[in-house]
């Protein structure tokens, strides 16, 4: 269907793992690199799929399932919070600024 | 062996097999009718909960997934959480953090993935019952190698709450015995609508009534590239269920081959988003340093404890999703996985079920794996992959052995809902074929 063939360089491949939050040594920038772009190489067989006026994001229909809401507590929050780091009942994160 | 004997001997077979990250060590039976094992990426409140991956260590849930509380609610025993490839990613379980399951029938060779410690538990312990969860083909593959039956319901069959995502429109709960009478009495258990887990409440209730298949449609394509003894023990087979009454026709399918392109941009596209929950909050690792930032924070967590195959499939599905390249790829896929279920739905209008060999090959030694590229170890899940896309119903029953005695496999796919005829099909041909059980010593 006319697509080039991609080549995955390392620098798309840095950038993608910025936005996946992943730190990737010059080793493995090679390594993913090559890789994505055998991967992305199959991949090709898809442009020849015929297209489905269908694309439903689930195999089989799921009809929307609407219920009241009804207050409910399963698991007691204290026994949530009692792995997690926690200061005064707040979980702990990093810092945002 | 009894089941007091089997708590006793839990340990040293963990030892000699790894198919658990962690199980029962009070070796206390209680008042349980019986015992089984649960994949570790199913929750529970009795043990830890990884699902093969470090970034999970330490996390220890405070619920039950629903499918082993139910198997609970019956007497169920859970004894062990099974080794895993990390979220599910691999067909060998190689890629887990907590050691590689060892096959029964050859401790050199993989258990399949990535419910290979289920598959290894099923095989190696008496009388036994595992929960396994397929995504791509994670019951049938480690059956398959391991030589036990195992059973993938429709999606939304099981209930999923309590399940660690890796795929939500592709994950599917299952179990794997050696006894397919297992089977037919608990996925009545495991399956049902639960308001916990809405993609659950649609479905029409299960009636295993013991119809019998009377045809099976073998798609050309999946003959095609196997190895000589898998086809071999497939076409003996094929005898075997024509003597059974069951009409065996040959078909096309020139669809099936989309469906590993379709499945693998499905499945890691799902699993990125899923995966960026993982940022050393909440579960799992926390010991970092949180006077930095958060960007900095989170990717120093995921960097350090994320495997090889986790970062590739985060890699991949995240470039699917990218602006410019999501309708090449994800929406693509998303009409390919329509076009693959047609092909079914064509197939189940004259036949009951489409049947192939469950894997390309017996299982293959650790040193074979080892040097596999990555485009090698996805294409051998090419027959396992359609029906998990299509999110039909499929069975993997043992069907034979090579010279070396590596078990294989046959894989029966019906329609959406259908799992009557897989359990009938399992119970039918159990009588005429005998499982040979893996020479286990303690």
């Amino acid at each position: 269907m006319g697509h080039p063939v991609f080549n995955m360089d390392k620098e798309i491949v840095a950038r993608v793992a910025r936005a996946a939050h992943i730190k990737l040594s010059e080793e493995e920038l090679e390594k993913y690199s090559k890789d994505l772009s055998d991967i992305l190489d199959y991949f090709k067989v898809l442009d020849e799929a015929p297209d489905h006026e269908g694309a439903g994001v689930n195999p089989v229909e799921i009809a929307d399932v609407l219920r009241e809401d009804v207050p409910d507590q399963r698991i007691d929050s204290a026994e949530l919070l009692k792995d997690m780091k926690t200061y005064d009942n707040y979980i702990r994160g990093p810092k945002l600024v | 062996m009894s089941d007091v004997q089997t708590l006793k001997d839990l340990k040293k077979l963990n030892e000699k097999y790894e198919m658990f990250n962690a199980f029962c060590e009070d070796g206390d039976l209680g008042d349980s009718k019986f015992l089984f094992s649960a994949k570790d990426n199913l929750t529970s409140s009795e043990y830890e909960t990884c699902a093969g991956s470090k970034i999970l260590g330490g996390y220890r849930p405070v619920f039950d997934a629903t499918s082993i509380a139910n198997l609970k609610q019956v007497g169920g025993k859970l004894v062990g959480k099974t080794n895993m490839d990390e979220f599910g990613f691999g067909t060998f379980s190689t890629n887990s953090a907590f050691g590689v399951p060892k096959n029964p029938f050859d401790r050199e060779r993989s258990c399949g993935g990535s419910s290979g410690g289920s598959a290894c538990a099923a095989a190696v312990l008496d009388d036994h019952l595992s929960i396994g969860v397929s995504t791509g083909g994670s019951i049938c593959c480690p059956a398959s190698f391991c030589g036990t039956y195992g059973i993938v319901p429709s999606y939304g069959r099981v209930s999923r709450y309590g399940l660690i995502d890796y795929g939500n429109s592709l994950d599917k709960i299952g179990l794997l015995s050696v006894d397919p009478a297992k089977l037919k009495e608990y996925l009545p258990v495991i399956a049902g609508k639960d308001p916990m887990d809405p993609t659950s409440c649609i479905q029409p209730e299960l009636k295993l009534t013991g119809r019998k298949m009377t045809s099976v449609a073998v798609p050309k394509e999946a003959i095609e590239g196997i190895s000589t003894d898998v086809k071999n023990t497939f076409l003996k087979a094929l005898e075997d269920l024509k003597s059974m009454g069951i009409e065996v026709d040959y078909v096309d399918m020139p669809e099936l081959k989309y469906a590993m392109p379709a499945y693998y941009v499905l499945a890691t596209s799902e699993a990125s988003t899923n995966l960026a929950r993982y940022v050393g909050m909440r579960y799992g690792q926390q010991e970092g340093d949180l006077t930095q930032k958060f960007d900095d924070y989170f990717t120093s967590f995921r960097s350090q404890y994320f495997g090889d195959e986790a970062k590739r499939r985060i890699l991949l599905g995240t470039y699917t999703r990218m602006e410019g390249f999501r309708d090449r790829y994800y929406a693509k896929a998303l009409q390919v996985r329509m076009v693959v279920i047609d092909a079914y739905k064509k197939m189940f209008a004259d036949h009951d079920a489409v049947l192939t060999p469950t894997m390309p090959f017996v299982s293959p030694k650790f040193s074979d794996i080892s040097s596999m590229s990555p485009v090698e170890s996805y294409k051998a899940d090419f027959l396992t992959v359609p029906a998990n896309l299509a999110g039909t119903p499929h069975l993997n029953c043992p069907c034979g052995y090579d010279g070396n005695g590596m078990p294989i496999g046959m894989q029966f796919v019906t329609d959406h809902w259908n799992e009557d005829q897989l359990v009938t099909m399992a119970m039918e041909w159990d009588k005429q074929f005998e499982v040979r059980k893996a020479e286990v010593k303690v």
